[in-house]
């Protein structure tokens, strides 16, 4: 569980890192830090979650204690104005308070942030509001948080939320300007994510469009997947030939064996009806220049084989007109 | 069935235009060749026709092993024969050699093995394959053409049943033992 939320924590540091200002990386940063930020949400909830249970006698007492707290923390937030940015998310996700969100989005007013607090009145609110408000602004108020609950975890986050502080504050600035494209590109609005874990990690996972300019090259391309274990089943089920030379067309050439494409499918040589692609067609013409089904010489010569082979577009005469030639 | 076949075609659109652009060249020949002959081992063993069987030997999948059981109600009843198949690199355009492994005491077979059947020489379908050979060997057994025998001493007994069973069970040797 600790480990666990470090390494989701410590994540969104690295892309930022790595990462020069620039439009585009701001943009990508952007996203993969609400990617990131969606995991650590739900990480912290389960965290949350055992923590209410503990904390529900002191309840009370954080409710007063933490809304003082929550003055200084927002000051504190204003200065990391564009880093709280990326805390919004998690805030709304845990509850739906959509007001909370749009506030702190247009500004991280201390009024804006203290009515949300005050509109919830159950500890995880408060407790996650300070969580994610001491990952942001460093350790302003992870002391008080770790006399609340067990420390091992707290000190962690503390830690992370240093580091993360430290790597961050040069770059605050560029990551701000993003924020306000991306409702464009995500589909859905955050202010319709739920709180629901599934549902919150799905829609983060379709951030990205598959015709979006800025998509990264390295993101798998859905419609490429999709084919995939489509083509695999199209394998799979083309094994048994045997059973398929029953079939007509025959999906597969009973000459090579290969699957036969849609020029082959009504490629017609010979009256008998034996069906074959236009490979082993070819090929048997160079040599005797019998049909396999009846034996009988191929009466188009190979010259006409050819240009039906060509009339591609107009695939469903083929056959016809193949007859026809062997009739006249 | 009919829906997989029809599955089949689109995914046939993408691969058939690079496998017929490849196929002049003399490995991508070889490469069908191959293709042919797994998918035909494949449908042999999904097959289970009783009597016949044949699988590539160890190293060389264009050198197989077939074995025919001789049929019911003839006088080859209860033998069972090994035999070599050797494809040529233009399988299927041309057929494969085919040769009795065991002695096989029949008026179209002779001493070495060869056999005599049309099917193997000029009336070569490529629309054969291992199975329908093996069958057609199986049916020869039964039914031998004695007019142009290659064993002149066997078309001469085929008249006589009882004794050319007594011939078949003497000079057989089980390829097992």
């Amino acid at each position: 569980m600790v480990s666990d939320s470090i390494t989701n924590v410590s994540i969104p540091s690295a892309p930022i890192n790595n990462n020069n200002a620039r439009d585009l990386g701001k943009k990508k940063r952007a996203r993969s830090a609400k990617l990131k930020q969606c995991k650590l949400d739900v990480r912290r909830e389960q965290w949350l979650s055992q923590g209410a249970v503990k904390n529900k006698d002191c309840k009370e007492e954080q409710h007063a204690g933490l809304q003082g707290r929550r003055e200084r923390n927002n000051h504190r937030s204003l200065v990391m104005g564009p880093r709280d940015g990326e805390n919004v998310g998690s805030i709304h996700h845990q509850h739906q308070h959509q007001h909370h969100h749009d506030s702190d989005l247009d500004s991280n007013s201390p009024s804006s942030f203290t009515s949300s607090v005050l509109g919830s009145h159950d500890s995880e609110t408060i407790f996650t509001g300070s969580s994610s408000s001491s990952s942001s602004s460093g350790g302003c108020c992870s002391g008080n948080i770790t006399e609340d609950d067990d420390d091992g975890c707290l000190d962690d986050w503390e830690a992370v939320a240093d580091a993360l502080a430290a790597d961050e504050k040069p770059k605050n600035q560029s990551s701000e300007p993003p924020r306000e494209h991306e409702p464009i590109t995500q589909l859905v609005p955050p202010r319709q994510i739920e709180n629901s874990k599934p549902q919150c990690a799905r829609a983060m996972a379709k951030a990205w469009r598959p015709d979006d300019a800025f998509r990264p090259q390295s993101l798998p391309n859905l419609a490429k997947q999709l084919s995939l274990p489509n083509s695999n089943v199209k394998r799979d089920g083309g094994v048994p030939w045997a059973c398929n030379s029953v079939v007509s067309p025959p999906s597969s050439c009973p000459i090579c064996y290969e699957d036969l494409d849609l020029t082959d499918t009504s490629f017609l040589p010979c009256l008998c009806g034996f069906r074959l692609c236009l490979f082993c067609h070819k090929t048997i013409l160079e040599g005797d220049g019998r049909c396999p089904g009846c034996r009988k010489p191929y009466e188009n010569d190979p010259v006409e084989a050819e240009t039906t082979v060509h009339g591609g577009s107009l695939t469903f005469r083929l056959p016809r007109s193949c007859s026809m030639i062997t009739r006249s | 069935m009919a829906s997989v076949n029809q599955d089949n075609i689109p995914g046939a659109t993408g691969t058939a235009p690079a496998k017929k652009s490849q196929a002049p060249a003399k490995t991508a020949d070889s490469q069908s060749v191959l293709k042919r002959l797994q998918s035909e081992l494949m449908a042999l063993m999904m097959g289970g026709d009783s009597g016949i069987s044949a699988f590539p030997e160890e190293d060389n999948i264009f050198c197989w092993k077939g074995t025919i059981n001789g049929s019911k109600d003839t006088v080859f009843e209860g033998t069972q024969y090994k035999l070599s198949l050797s494809f040529p690199n233009d399988y299927p355009f041309k057929p494969p050699k085919v040769k009795f492994e065991t002695l096989c005491f029949h008026p179209n077979v002779d001493v070495r093995g060869h056999i005599c059947l049309d099917i193997l020489q000029d009336k070569w379908s490529s629309a054969y394959d291992v199975r329908t050979i093996l069958l057609s060997i199986q049916s020869l057994l039964g039914e031998p053409n004695t007019s142009s025998p290659l064993n002149p001493q066997a078309a001469q007994l085929w008249g006589n049943q009882e004794d050319y069973r007594k011939m078949v069970e003497k000079l057989y040797k089980s390829p097992n033992a």
